[in-house]
């Protein structure tokens, strides 16, 4: 687990970094699962409202799986990889919080079944990653707290 | 703020448009920012999302406006505009109003506007599943 201004970026997995967008996305027996970053959570501050693309849903790449509100900030989750939606969070869809409290466990938003697997390859991991992170939480002045306002 | 030309098509899965008119300028700081932030929300949604902006509401998209348009809970309106341009809303605005009411010319208003007039509007209102005013 890599800290960056107090942000964990865990290491074990792949980074959609682009506009508003800073997902994860994990690898596991051939599905994905995707989720928000920890900077993510904590510039947007306390979510509201997650509504994710029911189950059965193909999306291409760069189109939404998912709606997010906070206070101040109200946009979509983007698919990181084109798939097919095969489980959705319930549990964060009736807590929202928990994309702020737990974004890298409990708080993971849906799993899908991707449709090119090839286009893992376009996300960023490892030291890339990072620089990316880097630059973005100087940028846009992030301070990471679980518990954001 | 990315290059217009780069920003997402509005996206229309659902099938539904909606359209917004703002008719409250600067004048009004409380106002301005929930029509920016609805339409963000909206678009994230995947319902095609349009504000029209008319009487005095255009001068909320003159470059460098939102950035001097406090808002209570901190920060400033450029952060609702950029967010609404970001998840694809559409941005028209007025013709009349714009030169008549607001005293602006089309090259003071940021880029990803659009200056339409009083007929296309007319279009617009009867093309949307909702309108709705502020």
């Amino acid at each position: 687990m890599a800290t960056i201004f107090g942000c964990e970026i865990p290491e074990d997995r792949y980074y959609y970094i682009e506009r508003s967008q800073m997902t994860w996305v994990k690898v596991e027996d051939g599905r994905v699962t995707i989720g928000a970053t920890d900077p993510a959570q904590a510039r947007a501050g306390r979510i509201l409202f997650l509504r994710v693309k029911p189950v059965g849903t193909v999306r291409e790449r760069g189109r939404p799986i998912a709606t997010v509100e906070s206070g101040k900030w109200a946009g979509p989750i983007i698919a990181p990889i084109g798939g097919t939606i095969n489980e959705v969070n319930t549990e964060a869809e009736k807590e929202p919080s928990l994309l702020n409290s737990d974004p890298y466990g409990r708080g993971w938003v849906a799993r899908m079944t991707p449709s090119a697997p090839e286009e893992l390859a376009l996300l960023l991991s490892g030291e890339a990653a990072l620089a990316k992170f880097r630059e973005v939480i100087v940028r846009d002045q992030i301070h990471c707290d679980r518990n954001p306002p | 703020m990315s290059d217009p030309s780069s920003l997402p098509t509005p996206p229309d899965p659902t099938g539904k448009r909606v359209l917004m008119i703002i008719t409250t300028g600067p004048d009004e700081p409380d106002k301005s920012y929930a029509p920016f932030f609805t339409a963000a929300l909206m678009a994230a949604m995947e319902i095609e999302t349009t504000m029209f902006f008319m009487v005095h509401a255009p001068e909320l998209l003159k470059k460098g406006a939102a950035e001097k348009i406090p808002l209570k809970q901190g920060g400033s309106l450029k952060h609702f505009v950029d967010m609404a341009i970001e998840n694809g809303v559409r941005l028209l605005a007025c013709a009349e109003s714009i030169r008549d009411l607001c005293g602006l010319q089309p090259e003071d208003l940021l880029p990803e506007v659009k200056i339409i007039g009083a007929p296309t509007m007319a279009d617009l209102v009867l093309d949307a599943d909702a309108v709705l005013s502020f």
